[in-house]
């Protein structure tokens, strides 16, 4: 069970000073858009995969975007791609796009 | 008669490389395919499947039959280009045999025939086919020319944007163009000097032979053979690896099509095949919304087809498409557009995981007991009312409905299909079927056009048939389940979805269901040639504003049959167009659910 | 004599009217509706003082009919405006001097965001639908009950690129305090819940209404926009949200959902752009000609605006808009002469 963001070894602190932002960076530079995220939760609230499991894209994709990657990749696994969130984002976020890119660009981090 | 002179050389070696490249393809290629294919084509060699490979080659490599059908001028020219040069050929040939009788003649000696053979040299002359020989060159100058004027004005020929094209194709197209002139004026500059020629070739020598001295004809007399020979050679040798392969692939393509070889979702060999036999004549670019209302350039499948030819493709080539089908449709090659673009997404997909959804297991959030399933789909879940209409649908024809997933569900796998992940969608294809067989429904219905295509395609459903809610809806009316009440005077248009429409060849039904209530009025494009609403699962690339754009232009489409209603039958698609209308926006369900008449339990 | 024409009777356009007139300017206020007084017509208290809005437009209606140079023309609409004609329903032009656009907004449709179930499962209603049974006092379910779980949604049609709303409403978020307010004193034993993305409370005393109803009203604010609602076999509502403090999905059933819908640009716009050339903004709304010392005016000379055909604005602004407007429109006038 991947507990994401949670985990005891890490400290509790997101520490921007001492993550690599790097990934996160060209992350945002190829979807500019996901800056734009106001945090309503309609994409986890609506989420099929989130329905059924423990998944909380809005809270993974904003943990990236600190430079939070691990278990990033797992938990991006989790989603089914329907397109839901995609239909309900008020901010328009290409919400698909986002789970395709993080996953390429964070592979097994 | 030796039959060679230097100016031969260009010629020859043109020849023989081109002759050894696409030798060196075929056999390749050939090689490549996977043993399913090559029993396929050895089931069908022998068949009459050959015959009628034949007849399709004559119909489509030499006349372009289906570039007649986009445009009549567009037709015209390249059955000039093509079907002109293989009769100037053959006849050029059958010439030969007439002067010279059944002896072996080399290549060069057919080609140069003029040179070789000139009028002084013949005993019986034969005008005849010096009139025939200038009447096909003009034919093919007349399609050089249109060529050559499509260039700078593809109006002209019906297409608003041509292709833009690789450095190897404009060698070969500026060596091509060059090929027919060079001819004229070689063969009219020897009929000058030595008689023979027609109206055109006799007519411009003796031009030539009024403007110009005897001496200066002679001394540009070889130069002119030369610049022949060697804009042949060039245009030989740039061929194998420019659009114009497609002279030599559309044949073995159409037989092994015969043979019933088809593209795959993994890359395959065969797929060779199709993507050099793409000619990039860009008819594929104007029906691409992504071009035509987003102003979208290089995504199109000509640009695919050429980057993935070529080994240059990118991620975001690939992802930048709608799958709406629209090119696949006007296609004149019939090259499967969307299983090229999907596999080229397979191969690039992210690395599969292979412990990925273990969180299914024993998920079943289904309601309910009978023997129709009813699956909404992901996203009609947040169009309830299409939900509410057939609840109320099936109360009225007092159907026993195992509802799949109305309190959410699993998702049916197609969209992460498209994405590339198949592997990862077969895990939501296996537990949907699990389900499925578990609650023992004998129906699948679905008011989801994307659900319903990998149910058909994807999913071997023995035993179970799987119906569009259009499809089941016309079937409860006809049996007189479900009585509607007609009243003329509401007047709907309808969306046709691409999944539903050009996916799973649904048109028919949706409209006779609308017709049962009131009256239809069709959109300009519609059925084969419908737009496609801009919210496709398939495209990853494009962003909100950009989808919004398309669905105002479509909504604009919709808007202008001044219909009471704008009625579709895809939740996106619902979703999309709402975006770009001011009025009513249905799903097929809501419609049939507000004029049911009885209540038959 | 002088003669401006008004279009719009709501509280913006009979104010104008009103101020207009005491300078000694002949006024014609042109509405579209049967009775002049707009939307707050139908509201029932204003916030954040709980006034009767009746109290508003009454006032206001009687000081405009006391004007003897204010003509009113109900039931007919602006078709086209010049700076000197305007041209309404039926064809008829009326001379004037200038020309002020004070014709407001549109509710947004909640049926368009369908996923909240409006007009398809009873006992979703929207806010406008809510001061309305505030004011006939009947506020009640569908079956007559008395609510005992509500919840409010702010942003509906607000904020919404999914609906090509893109801009802030404003006034929804302290209608949405206001009417928690107001449904926790008709049902003081009721949960209510408002589910918001952001709560913007700009204006003075708003804040204060916002701290009195977590303090006072134990009203429970969750931060999480609603992404569904579905009917429950006992006959409820089940709404899906993401409780976004504690990362958690949120569902819960409740009786009565109240969708707090945003401010359209007026469908009258569209045609003021399309025949008397005054710009638009993206969100639909009227440019003014800039947003300091020409707020009040457009880029046509002799065209001015006030409330709502702007920008969304509360019931206040938009009356010292119309002041503004008015003095504006005399000194254009006065300038012209």
């Amino acid at each position: 069970m991947i507990n994401f963001g949670f985990s005891i070894s890490k400290p509790r602190t997101i520490d921007i000073d001492r993550n690599n932002l790097h990934k996160s960076n060209e992350i945002i530079e190829a979807m500019p858009e996901l800056q734009t995220c106001i945090g309503c939760g309609s994409c986890t609230a609506t989420c099929t995969a989130g329905n059924l499991t423990e998944f909380n894209f809005r809270k993974v994709h904003t943990l990236v975007r600190r430079g939070e990657y691990q278990g990033a990749y797992e938990e991006m696994n989790k989603c089914m791609l329907c397109g839901k969130c995609r239909l309900v984002c008020p901010r328009g976020i290409n919400t698909r796009g986002v789970v395709m890119l993080i996953k390429r660009k964070i592979g097994d981090f | 008669m030796t039959f060679f002179a230097d100016f031969c050389i260009p010629f020859i070696v043109g020849a023989a490389y081109m002759a050894l490249v696409v030798a060196w393809k075929y056999v390749t290629w050939l090689r490549h395919l996977p043993k399913s294919d090559l029993k396929l084509i050895a089931k069908g060699i022998f068949s009459l499947k050959s015959l009628s490979a034949t007849w399709e080659v004559i119909r489509e490599s030499l006349l372009h039959a289906r570039i007649w059908r986009v445009n009549p001028r567009l037709g015209y020219m390249h059955t000039s280009l093509a079907f002109g040069w293989f009769l100037l050929i053959a006849i050029g040939w059958i010439e030969t045999i007439a002067y010279l009788g059944f002896r072996w003649v080399p290549l060069q000696g057919h080609v140069f025939f003029k040179y070789f053979v000139p009028k002084n040299n013949i005993e019986t002359h034969l005008p005849a086919f010096d009139f025939v020989m200038d009447l096909l060159l003009l034919f093919v100058l007349s399609g050089v020319a249109m060529a050559w004027y499509k260039r700078h004005n593809s109006k002209s020929v019906g297409m608003k944007r041509t292709t833009r094209h690789t450095r190897f194709d404009r060698i070969a197209l500026t060596a091509l163009w060059f090929i027919f002139p060079a001819r004229l004026i070689a063969e009219s500059i020897t009929a000058a000097l030595y008689g023979g020629g027609s109206f055109l070739t006799g007519g411009l020598g003796d031009v030539l032979d009024s403007i110009f001295s005897r001496t200066t004809l002679y001394s540009i007399y070889e130069a002119s053979w030369w610049a022949y020979s060697c804009a042949l050679g060039l245009f030989f040798v740039a061929m194998p690896f420019s659009r114009y392969m497609h002279i030599f692939t559309e044949i073995p393509l159409i037989f092994l099509r015969h043979y019933r070889l088809r593209p795959t979702a993994e890359e395959s060999s065969y797929d060779r095949f199709e993507i050099e036999a793409c000619s990039r004549c860009g008819i594929c670019i104007d029906p691409c919304q992504l071009q035509s209302q987003l102003g979208n350039n290089e995504v199109q499948s000509v640009y695919f087809l050429r980057d993935r030819r070529y080994n240059m493709l990118q991620q975001k080539i690939v992802n930048d498409c709608l799958m709406c089908g629209r090119c696949e449709q006007v296609c004149p090659v019939g090259i499967n557009l969307n299983t090229l673009r999907l596999n080229s997404r397979v191969t690039m997909r992210n690395t599969p995981n292979e412990g990925r959804y273990k969180y299914l297991k024993g998920i079943d959030t289904s309601q309910g007991e009978g023997r129709v399933g009813y699956f909404a789909g992901c996203m009609t879940l947040l169009t309830p009312k299409t939900l509410h209409s057939m609840q109320q649908i099936f109360d009225a024809a007092g159907e026993q409905v195992w509802w799949a997933d109305k309190s959410g569900g699993v998702c049916c796998g197609r969209p992460m299909m498209l994405s590339g992940e198949v592997d990862a969608a077969q895990k939501m294809v296996e537990k949907n079927k699990e389900l499925f067989r578990v609650h023992g429904i004998t129906t699948l219905v679905t008011s989801c056009p994307i659900c319903l295509r990998v149910f058909r395609e994807n999913y071997d459903l023995e035993g179970i048939e799987v119906l569009h809610h259009s499809e089941y809806i016309l079937r409860l009316i006809k049996k007189g389940r479900l009585n509607i009440t007609h009243n003329a005077q509401l007047t709907f248009t309808y969306h046709d979805p691409c999944e539903l429409g050009r996916g799973s060849n649904i048109y028919d039904e949706p409209r006779a269901v609308i017709e049962t209530i009131g009256q239809l009025i069709e959109p300009e494009h519609n059925r084969k040639n419908a737009f496609c609403c801009g919210a496709s699962v398939a495209n990853t690339a494009i962003s909100d504003a950009q989808q919004r754009t398309i669905a105002q232009k479509v909504g604009a489409e919709l808007e202008a049959t001044n219909a009471e209603t704008v009625v579709t039958a895809c939740p996106l698609c619902k979703k999309a167009i709402n975006r770009g209308v001011e009025r009513r926006v249905a799903d097929l369900s809501e419609i049939v659910a507000e004029n049911i008449k009885n209540i038959n339990r | 004599m002088k003669h401006v024409v008004v279009i719009g009777g709501g509280v913006a356009g009979i104010r104008c009217a009103i101020e207009l007139a005491e300078m000694g300017i002949e006024v014609t206020i042109v509405e579209k509706q049967k009775h002049i007084g707009g939307k707050v017509r139908n509201w029932h208290k204003l916030f954040p003082s709980f006034t009767p809005a009746e109290n508003v437009v009454e006032e206001l209606i009687k000081r405009v009919q006391n004007c003897q140079n204010v003509q009113i023309r109900c039931c007919c609409e602006a078709e086209n405006i010049t700076p000197h004609q305007v041209t309404i329903s039926g064809g008829e032009t009326l001379n004037c001097d200038a020309v002020v656009v004070a014709s407001g907004f549109t509710l947004f449709d909640a049926r368009i965001k369908e996923e909240y179930g409006y007009g398809i499962y009873d006992n979703v209603i929207t806010s406008a639908d809510l001061e309305d049974m505030l004011n006939r006092r009947a506020v009640k379910l569908t079956n007559g009950a008395s609510p005992r779980r509500i919840a409010l949604l702010h942003c509906v049609g607000s904020r919404d690129e999914k609906v090509c709303q893109r801009h802030c409403s404003k006034v929804c978020c302290v209608t949405g305090v206001k009417q928690a307010m107001e449904l926790k004193r008709l049902f003081p034993t009721a949960d209510v819940f408002n589910f918001y993305m952001d709560i913007r409370m700009f204006g003075p005393g708003y804040e204060e209404m916002y701290r009195e109803a977590q303090a006072d009203y134990n009203i429970h604010f969750v931060r999480g926009r609603i992404s569904e609602v579905s009917p429950t076999i006992d006959g409820k509502l089940q709404i899906k949200a993401e409780d976004t403090l504690t990362g958690r999905p949120l569902k819960m059933g409740v009786d009565l959902l109240v969708l707090l819908i945003g401010m359209k640009a007026g469908d009258s716009n569209k045609r003021f752009e399309l025949s008397c050339h005054l710009r638009r903004q993206d969100s639909g709304f009227m440019q003014p000609k800039d947003s300091f010392l020409g707020n009040v005016e457009s880029n046509m000379n002799g065209v001015f605006y006030a409330g709502t055909v702007t920008a969304p604005k509360t019931i206040g602004e938009s009356l010292n808009e119309a002041v503004t407007a008015a003095h504006s429109v005399a000194e254009w006038i006065k300038h012209t002469a």
